[in-house]
């Protein structure tokens, strides 16, 4: 058969499937039992007799190769044509939402060389059953430029182009203003666009939610059978396991059970993939478990996911939620935490001392871990500020001697009960009674002496499971575990902010008592010997640790984090429930997402509040901020002169503090612009919720980004964030999409003046235009979960990780 | 091109005292333990030893074992010199020559041997169910210096189906009697040879006209010749599943005593199988699985007691299966019971159908159709 179409599988995108996709790609995650997400794609082709493929991958793809092999299983194993893997030229490149123009012309000579007349571009992480001649009929009898495909409202990232157009589009990527076919049918500039809606079951997986769910829908048995028919086979790479085996204490009830399984404990409503050991006694529900992964007897599952290889240890109970599933990671041992014990070392936490948002998470992390069951203890520097608070309620513990820099140092320890945390404060005049925490000549001092006093106090605490150190004031800590008799216990490293490294002469070291140390230069730098030497390491978001591989924000760490990149993870900080507009005192009217119609009385507030013209109408963008150059006052300061003055009904309100060139620049704006532009500089980080409230937009075009905070509580107030897609915010913040309505706010992606002012367009656009879909983004906004509840299960998911392996 | 090792695998019997499980398919075809053909394991025992040069001498309804082997890529013998040959019965000048027995089969095809000039031959058979690295017996065969090398086995129990021999220290077979009334040793041949490709040449040649069988005819030749003809003491686990019993009691013992084939342990000796393409079985509601084995592709409704359940087969609400091997895409309707039986492929029994036997007992559709007259 001579086929007319040839494919190009995306495998590049970016997804939210946690440690899952740590050291995999999301088209080799594992399937409905012995599947790989990528067969159903593969099998659609083969179905559809389509012999020309292209898969484009990103990153670290031997999965994907290993699995797709020479593509013979789906006979794509031609003389001509047949199956292509083109891997990216830069292997770092972050993964974007879709394919770009530029990652295909890379491979140009392969859309050149392909005989066929029209492609169809299509993704890696699609459960479907299709037959791409079905759509390509479609495209033809429309006589359409392009089609997109999608399944009732939602996108599949699915097009069928001409050749000849989809070159064109490659060949001058360069200056296109859109960049992958997404954004293209979007902007339709002068096109046919037709959508061919498929009619079944079909599903993309992109986070653990939609991967858990669309396993189980295999269950139901209309869905099942309508992706298992026996006239399109879907085709996977066989293993040569033996059939289940069913011992005699087996109780099944509506599950799917691969080969090689051995069941003698319960398994309701799951999929057990390949060679999975079910106890006795042990009780799998809601769950998908993967291959070669043992649940030992008496233990409990409900909605988790198992990676390969899991061992769930007798008598572990483990209990996620449809919505956020339990989440192991390969090879993980899985037993109760109950009896995690863990300390916590950072320079600062909430309500102890505070001076940025190292404070809060530490703060709010402590409470958290304990609340869930977490033996929990914290120690911090006993600060003068401290002192001065709470000395009378703490209570002496003991005291030591620590050595450093050859002289004995004597510490006071005191304990504080902090909810369910064990808080301990090492009081030591000369190092730390200080005015301030941080800013003094002898700052390198001060916290290599606080990393030494936590290291010797090991010997007088009931032993942890492990240690999690916070940016470069605790980063010693790791290497001087392994100087010490604790050598062997577990270590984190969070890096909060990259930009504060503690570098300090080398004689820290040797002060310490540090001999066996291979010095590269007379300085040390505190944060990345943390990396060196810490068993895993964090940061805040997972597209900040993604984006650290790069110089540009990784900067003089980024060869030491590339080092460590198997033992690096993301993992994205929340916000506590204290955020909430629903009983918030501090804002004008309380709303819930039943009716945040009242949220107009807060925005007639605010107006006020700040003197500005009291119009419903009017288009309230807001910011809460630190005014610094990561902040992306520069594309402020560059663009909003001409958006003012082209939309007389946009208002600009601020809150914040900061460097000082940036706040004389904003005045002058401001001056310009004295209606529509109102400042209010002098951080009061207690009382910015009238604007959370208050504005129709919340902006952060940052520069960089590890996590943020603005955008989550924003979101949570029904505020639609504007950000740059960076970090933290890129994780939280989901662009409007006018075909499916989805998404949470608007993002755009480059530091540039002109995108954030179009962007800001777009959104004012809407919002006079299509009250409708504003509100249901509001609706949307209002339900992002980025909870503390879910942040903190992260972090035990992660400790466990780290313990048991 | 030369080849060390050149394997010939007989396929072509009928096993006739199979029954109907064979009435329209090789019994190296057989479905065994829910997804396996007994083919399996001799191909699997080959790729697992890497040997990869081997003939495949077929005769009786050979279309299903030949669409089911294809090129030989489930056990990655799709090699360019050598891999699988389908060595068929063929007219030549000399007339029609089908095969009379085992070693006129493989003197009928001797050319394709000569081709490879090896300086071993194994010759092996296709319906036996174990798990064998060949090289340990190639090994012995070239340390001992022997012309001929016999796989053995200790037969528990009824002797008088198999070859029975006697060694020396030396392990040289000393006695060899072909299906004895009253044997002397329990070591018996699995029917399994390794020869120096020179001496079955000359053994095939001289043999009598008439006399076609290695057991009864050539080993004996061998041994009157004063032929250095070795034995190979196997311990693992071996079944010649030449009757139904024997089918059904190397069946069950999957069940009842995994520990024996250990077919669960295939990460270094995996047993391949061709692969259906199906999703994992279903079990959609049961009141009772126990001791039992369910294939990929199956959706279970009923209860399945200590049965091997091939793939695709349905089983509808409140039947209860018991002891039973099914067959692929066997349907089987509601409320049924049956008990002892061996369903093979593609039976549909009919909802309230009781299939309950002492003796087990194999049920094909004629079989089904026969019971509904009587019902009536």
């Amino acid at each position: 058969m001579n086929s007319n179409l040839f494919v190009i599988v995306d495998a590049t995108f970016k997804d939210n499937l946690e440690q899952l996709t740590l050291h995999r790609m999301p088209g080799a995650l594992p399937f409905a039992g012995k599947y790989r997400l990528i067969d159903f794609t593969l099998s659609n082709i083969k179905n559809s007799q389509i012999t020309n493929v292209a898969i484009f991958p990103y990153g670290n793809y031997r999965s994907l190769q290993d699995h797709v092999g020479s593509g013979k299983k789906w006979d794509l194993d031609r003389r001509r044509d047949g199956l292509f893997i083109l891997p990216p030229k830069n292997l770092y490149i972050a993964p974007d939402e879709m394919i770009t123009f530029q990652r295909m012309y890379e491979h140009i000579e392969f859309f050149k060389r392909s005989s066929q007349d029209y492609a169809v571009v299509t993704s890696a992480n699609i459960v479907w059953n299709i037959d791409f001649y079905e759509c390509l009929d479609y495209h033809l009898k429309n006589d359409a430029d392009i089609t997109e495909v999608m399944y009732k409202n939602i996108r599949l990232k699915t097009f069928i182009i001409s050749k000849k157009l989809l070159i064109e589009y490659i060949m001058t990527y360069a200056t296109l203003e859109y960049r992958t076919m997404s954004e293209l049918v979007e902007k339709t500039p002068n096109l046919k666009v037709v959508i061919y809606k498929h009619q079944n079951y079909t599903r993309t997986i992109t986070d653990t939610f939609n991967y858990l769910k669309s396993n189980l829908d295999m269950l139901r048995f209309d869905i099942g059978s309508s992706i298992f028919t026996p006239d399109r086979p879907i085709y996977s790479k066989e293993k040569t396991s033996p059939p289940a085996r069913y011992l005699k204490n087996a109780v099944i009830e509506n599950s799917m059970i691969s080969s090689g399984c051995i069941v003698d404990g319960t398994v309701i409503n799951s999929v057990i993939a390949r060679d999975v050991t079910i106890k006795e006694g042990a009780i799998v529900k809601n769950s998908f478990i993967m291959s070669n992964s043992i649940i030992e007897e008496k233990s409990e599952l409900n909605y988790t996911i198992l990676d390969k290889q899991t061992i769930v240890k007798n008598n572990t109970h483990i209990e996620g939620t449809l919505k956020h599933p339990y989440v192991t990671q390969k090879e993980q041992l899985v037993s109760s935490f109950e009896d995690l014990r863990v300390l916590l070392v950072a320079s600062e936490s909430y309500p102890f001392i505070k001076t940025g948002g190292l404070a809060d998470v530490i703060g709010s992390l402590s409470r958290n871990l304990g609340r869930q069951g977490v033996d929990t203890t914290v120690i911090l520097p006993l600060y003068k500020k401290i002192r001065d608070t709470f000395f009378e309620s703490l209570k002496y513990e003991f005291s030591k001697t620590v050595v450093y820099n050859e002289i004995k140092h004597k510490i006071r320890v005191h304990r504080y009960q902090y909810k369910k945390a064990k808080y301990y404060f090492i009081d030591n005049f000369a190092f730390f009674n200080y005015e301030e925490v941080y800013g003094y000549e002898n700052d390198a001092d001060r916290f290599a002496f606080f990393n030494k006093a936590v290291v010797e106090m090991l010997d007088d605490l009931k032993p942890f499971d492990l240690v999690h150190v916070n940016d470069w004031h605790t980063a010693l800590i790791p290497i001087l575990i392994d100087n010490s008799p604790h050598k062997g216990l577990k270590t984190l490293l969070t890096i909060h902010n990259i930009d504060y490294q503690g570098i300090a002469n080398s004689n820290v070291i040797k002060k310490l008592g540090i001999t066996n140390f291979v010095f590269k230069s007379d300085k040390i730098n505190f944060l990345e010997i943390g990396i060196n030497t810490a068993t895993k390491l964090s940061t805040v978001s997972p597209t900040y640790k993604e984006e650290l591989k790069y110089e540009y924000y990784g900067k003089n760490l980024t060869y030491s984090l590339l080092n460590r990149e198997r033992e690096f993870y993301g993992i994205l900080n929340g916000i506590s429930s204290s955020f909430n507009p629903t009983e918030d005192k501090a804002i004008k009217t309380n709303y819930s997402i039943e009716n945040f119609e009242n949220k107009i009385d807060n925005k007639l507030y605010l107006q006020e509040k700040m003197g500005l013209v009291i119009d419903k109408n009017k288009f309230i963008i807001g910011m809460v901020t630190r005014i610094v150059e990561q902040k992306g006052f520069d594309l402020i300061l560059n663009s909003f002169d001409e958006l003012l003055s082209n939309n007389k009904e946009i208002q600009f309100v601020l809150l914040g503090a900061g460097d000082k060139k940036y706040i004389s620049e904003l005045e002058k704006l401001a001056q310009r612009h004295p209606e529509q532009i109102k400042l209010n500089i002098g951080y009061d980080a207690t009382k910015p919720n009238y604007i959370y409230a208050g504005a129709d937009v919340f902006l952060m075009p940052s520069r960089f980004e590890p996590c943020g905070l603005g955008q989550m509580i924003s979101l949570r107030y029904g505020t639609l964030p504007i950000v740059r897609r960076t970090g933290g915010l890129n994780d939280t913040v989901f662009k409007y999409d006018h075909i499916t309505k989805k998404g949470n706010g608007f993002t755009f992606n480059n530091y540039d003046a002109n995108e954030m002012k179009s962007t800001i367009e777009n959104a004012y656009d809407l919002y006079k235009t299509n009250k409708k879909d504003w509100n249901k983004l509001i609706e949307r906004a209002m339900r992002s979960d980025n909870s503390l509840v879910k942040s903190t299960q992260k972090y035990i998911e992660f400790y466990n990780v780290i313990v048991k392996n | 091109m030369k080849k060390r090792i050149v394997a010939m695998v007989l396929v072509g019997g009928r096993g006739t005292r199979l029954g109907n499980i064979t009435k329209s398919t090789a019994k190296p075809a057989v479905t065994f333990g829910g997804k396996y053909r007994l083919v399996d394991f001799v191909l699997s025992n080959l790729s697992n030893s890497g040997i990869s040069t081997i003939g495949l001498i077929t005769q009786y309804e050979p279309y299903e074992l030949l669409s089911y082997i294809e090129h030989g890529s489930t056990w990655d013998l799709d090699v360019n010199e050598g891999g699988i040959s389908f060595l068929t019965p063929y007219t030549s000048m000399d007339g029609e020559v089908w095969q009379k027995g085992t070693a006129h089969a493989i003197n009928q095809h001797f050319r394709f041997i000569d081709q490879f000039n090896p300086d071993f031959v194994l010759i092996l058979a296709g319906d036996h169910v174990y798990k064998m690295d060949y090289n340990g017996m190639i090994n012995k065969h070239i340390k001992s210096n022997a012309d001929c090398t016999i796989a053995t086995f200790k037969v528990e129990g009824d002797k008088s189906h198999f070859g029975i021999l006697e060694m020396d220290e030396g392990n040289k077979i000393t006695k060899f009697i072909e299906k004895p009334k009253n044997a002397s040793s329990d070591l018996a041949s699995m029917g399994i040879y390794v020869f120096n490709k020179k001496v079955l040449k000359e053994l095939l040649d001289i043999v009598e006209d008439g006399k076609n069988d290695f057991g009864k005819d050539i080993i004996p030749l061998a041994l009157t010749r004063n032929l250095k003809v070795c034995g190979y003491e196997f311990s693992g686990y071996f079944r010649d599943v030449g009757t139904i019993k024997s089918l059904y009691e190397a069946n069950m013992d999957l069940l009842d005593n995994p520990q024996l084939l250990k077919i669960q342990d295939y990460n270094n000796f995996p047993v391949f199988t061709k692969s259906v393409n199906l999703p994992p079985h279903h079990i959609v509601k049961s009141n009772k699985i126990s001791n039992s084995m369910i294939s990929d592709g199956c959706l279970i409704y009923g209860e399945i007691i200590h049965s091997i359940i091939s793939s695709e087969v349905i089983v509808k609400e409140g039947s209860i299966i018991k002891d039973s091997i099914i067959h692929p895409k066997v349907k089987i309707g509601k409320n049924c019971y049956i008990e002892n039986a061996i369903i093979i492929k593609g039976s549909v029994v009919l909802a309230n159908t009781t299939l309950k036997f002492t003796e087990t007992t194999v049920v094909d559709n004629d079989f089904l159709w026969k019971t509904g007259e009587n019902n009536e």
